[in-house]
């Protein structure tokens, strides 16, 4: 792994069950405010119901009808990435052209997997293409690509749980190889009754509100939700008199090579994708104000995310936001950049709601109310089904 | 057929393992790590098996965890359930 | 950067391994023509030759999406002459039009049948995108970076351009890199439903009446690395890009031989002529492995191995003589030195992968 310049990012988006904005987002984490509830837009059987940390209908943007015939994960993403161009300063205008780039992570974005359309299949029924001519167009990188008139490199990324992490590293790189002078890059995904299932059919979800590291959690609830960085070229900051909010110093990325669903126990993979993230920034473990945890609540993510954050960063703060938004699948890695990125700016930490009793096999406990940081790098890490680690490494100065 | 035969043909069938035969598993060999070298994976499948053919659910893991030590305590985790 | 192709695996309805297709390529027609019930022809893979690289018992859970996957991985590092890990560091990439579409569907199967108490948890691990990435790094216990894309049908450009960001990196010192989409019979469905029922079996790409796409499955993997050396027979991918065609058109180079990803589909079939220089050889592929999101890799592979072999294959002779530029035929043409693979789709997507002899 080579050493790497900073990447500037310079504009963010967000939009989770926890609020419609970065801002809003923000304020329900320092609030300690989370709303946890049974699915509303399906319906499941199962013996108990497992909350979930779904968007309210009236919480997406009220879009033209175009935008509205694409997939909600596409509404999703293209919700936060009008936010993140806003905060960057940029008009739709500016984002035409070949140096301008788009990669989004998404697991549901890109499945064909509508359930209506698959029963009415299976019973002879004729069903409306409509569904699959949606699918077909509704590729999450192609259909904001296609809204902004960007015709550069443009990549949606399936690494399930690391792909909204996977790709701003990605973005950033296609910045600092200087392929684009751009890129929009995040993840959207939204909650489904197939994912919902799926998770509760692996018995890693929770019944109750999820607590993340803590002693008695019993696994994740889903979520849902998207979120957009801006990142932008030295130069193309500079011709247009634009400001970085903050810069990508670096990112890693590892397989444990172990088992398609548990997470290698030694957390191999994850070691190396942090050392990579590290590596490439020129940074120290000791440099690190905080870890922006995948924390997911299931026994062996926090069990094996503990232990490698406890053995490479001892006592450094760290925290999992996923108490307060659920498990957002693809978006869940570019949800906790953004988050990373607040806390760094406003010096501050929430605490990882959900956490009540130590648990003494993790060695590890963390941050049980809102806390002041001084340093100015944070660490953002996720792994993903299939033993795929990704780490992003992401600060308020350049060096 | 008996209780532990139909869980060994079950167990064989859905699994998908094909290196021995429902005959060769022993009643009393662990059907996790060592014996049959069942995987976590293999787990949460048993439990839908399990509820999917003989209507019992396994609430959790450290249920499971019982009830999957063998053929036998998995016939007797079903035996019992059925019964209440 | 140049990515030396230092060694390459297939599967597809024409066998499994290099020697495979190059057979199927001199006999210039596909040898399988498979109709699957209701849903129409398709071109189907098998996976028998796994169980040579890896134990059947090992394989159990392992759906044919990932099967076809690991095959042709097992075989691209087989012919590379690495050893089962690799030598190095070793990234991974995988890019799939539609994933594993079998498992999702199966999944839901699980589903509808059982009821939702009883979905199956293997079925449902195996439906994420990621599964065949994961389950090849679990095989050739692969600790590199590791990512899977999908962008339909320029998943494999898009892949591409991050193997050659990895290297350039130094994130990884060589790249496994491959594309792989499965046949299932709602994507049969879906495309009668769409173009209607032609049970010819023959595809007639560039044909500007006849939609005569035939789904296709398959896997398309290559050991890529920054080092030529003397296992670099395959020459080395110069250029990757994908884009948007502008008003103004393509300013395509008339110096390299042409092979089109035309695959049947009437309305991106049509955009070809419009953008080839005139008077360019090109060569087009696809009724040999089928219609599918991954075919551009089985152009990529067919020009490494035109490449290995100092010479062009003949295109099939479903592939009709086009105005305005010359169909390879027959086996009387000089090696190779140049290959751009161009793939065009939707109104005006375009994808270009370069091979040039290293």
């Amino acid at each position: 792994m080579n050493r790497g310049a900073p990447v500037a990012i310079a504009g963010i988006g967000c939009l989770s069950a926890a609020g419609r904005s970065l801002k809003e987002n923000m304020t329900s984490l320092f609030a300690g405010k989370r709303h946890a509830a049974p699915p509303v837009r399906f319906s499941s059987r199962h013996p108990v119901s497992y909350p979930v940390f779904e968007i309210p209908e009236y919480d997406l943007p009220n879009d033209a009808s175009e935008i509205k015939k694409v997939s909600r994960t596409c509404r999703l993403g293209l919700s936060a990435a009008v936010e993140a161009l806003q905060d960057a300063g940029l008009d739709a205008g500016q984002m035409t052209g070949t140096r301008v780039g788009v990669c989004i992570g998404t697991t549901v974005g890109s499945t064909m997997n509508n359930e209506g359309f698959y029963r009415d299949y299976l019973s002879g029924m004729h069903p409306d293409m409509s569904v699959i001519e949606s699918f077909l167009r509704g590729n999450p990188a192609s259909v904001i690509a296609r809204e902004y008139g960007i015709t550069g490199p443009c990549q949606t990324v399936v690494n399930a749980c690391s792909s909204g992490t996977d790709a701003i590293g990605i973005g950033a790189a296609w910045i600092s190889s200087g392929m684009c002078d751009m890129v929009i890059a995040g993840g959207a995904d939204e909650l489904c009754r197939v994912t919902y299932n799926g998770f509760i059919s692996l018995m890693i979800t929770d019944d109750s509100p999820c607590r993340p590291f803590d002693r008695d959690r019993k696994g994740l609830n889903l979520g849902e939700g998207a979120a957009v960085l801006i990142l932008e070229s030295d130069r193309s900051l500079l011709e247009r008199k634009g400001q970085a909010r903050a810069f990508v110093l670096g990112y890693g990325s590892a397989c444990d090579g172990y088992h398609l669903t548990a997470p290698s126990p030694d957390g191999k993979g994850l070691r190396k994708a942090i050392s990579d993230a590290l590596i490439q920034s020129g940074r120290r473990p000791k440099d690190i104000a905080f870890i922006n945890a995948h924390g997911t609540a299931t026994k062996d993510n926090d069990r094996t995310e503990a232990m490698v954050i406890r053995e490479m960063f001892p006592g450094a703060p760290f925290f999992s936001t996923k108490g307060y938004t659920g498990h957002a699948l693809g978006a869940a890695g570019a949800i906790e950049a953004a988050f990373t990125i607040a806390c760094l700016e406003s010096g501050m930490i929430p605490a990882n709601t959900g956490f009540v009793s130590p648990d003494p096999e993790l060695g590890a406990i963390p941050v049980i109310e809102n806390t002041g940081i001084s340093k100015d790098i944070a660490l953002s890490d996720s792994l993903a089904f299939g033993g795929h680690n990704g780490a992003l490494l992401l600060g308020l100065a350049r060096g | 057929m008996n209780l532990n035969e139909e869980l060994k043909k079950i167990i064989v069938k859905d699994l998908f393992i094909e290196d021995i035969t429902w005959d060769q598993i022993e009643d009393d060999s662990p059907l996790f790590g060592e014996g049959l070298g069942l995987d976590s994976l293999d787990a949460v499948e048993l439990v839908v098996i399990i509820q999917k053919h003989f209507n019992v659910e396994i609430k959790d893991m450290d249920e499971g965890r019982i009830a999957f030590q063998s053929i036998n305590s998995l016939a007797s985790f079903i035996r019992e359930r059925q019964r209440s | 950067m140049e990515m030396y192709i230092k060694g390459l695996g297939v599967v597809g309805c024409f066998g499994s391994g290099a020697g495979d297709l190059a057979a199927c390529l001199e006999k210039g027609a596909p040898p399988l023509i498979a109709k699957v019930s209701a849903s129409g022809p398709a071109y189907l893979a098998e996976t028998s030759k796994l169980e040579t690289f890896v134990p059947k018992k090992s394989l159990r859970r392992i759906d044919h999406f990932s099967q076809m996957a690991a095959l042709a991985a097992c075989l691209a590092v087989q012919d590379a002459g690495e050893p089962s890990s690799g030598a190095g560091l070793t990234g991974l990439i995988v890019c799939s039009g539609y994933g594993a579409a079998q498992s999702t569907f199966s999944f839901l199967d699980s589903v509808i049948n059982d009821g939702d108490a009883c979905a199956s948890p293997t079925l449902f691990s195996n439906s994420v995108h990621n599964s065949a990435a994961g389950h090849i790094s679990i095989l050739l216990k692969m600790e590199g970076p590791c990512l899977t894309v999908s962008q339909f049908g320029m998943s494999v450009h898009s892949a591409l351009l991050i193997a050659r960001q990895w290297l350039h990196e130094g994130r990884a010192d060589q790249v496994l890199f491959g594309a792989v989409d499965e046949y299932c019979n709602v994507l049969g469905y879906c495309r009668r439903r769409f173009f209607g029922e032609d049970d010819t079996g023959i595809m007639t790409p560039l044909s500007q009446e006849r939609q005569s796409a035939i789904p296709g499955e398959g896997a398309a993997f290559f050991l890529l690395s920054k080092e030529k050396n003397e296992k670099s027979r395959y020459g080395a991918v110069v250029d990757v890009a994908m884009g948007r065609i502008e008003e103004k058109g393509m300013n395509l180079s008339g110096d390299a031989i042409y092979f089109l990803g035309a695959d049947g589909h009437k309305s991106c079939d049509r955009l070809y002529k419009g953008v080839i220089p005139r008077g360019i050889e090109a060569a087009c592929y696809s009724p040999l492995y089928g219609s599918l999101p991954a075919g551009p890799a089985f152009d990529m592979a067919i020009a490494a191995l035109s490449i290995r072999e100092g010479r062009l294959f003949a295109s099939p002779e479903s592939v009709k003589d086009q105005e305005g530029f010359r169909i390879i035929r027959g086996s009387n043409t000089a090696a190779p030195s140049l290959i751009t693979c161009l793939k065009l789709e939707k109104e005006d997507e375009y994808g270009i992968i370069t091979l040039a002899d290293g």
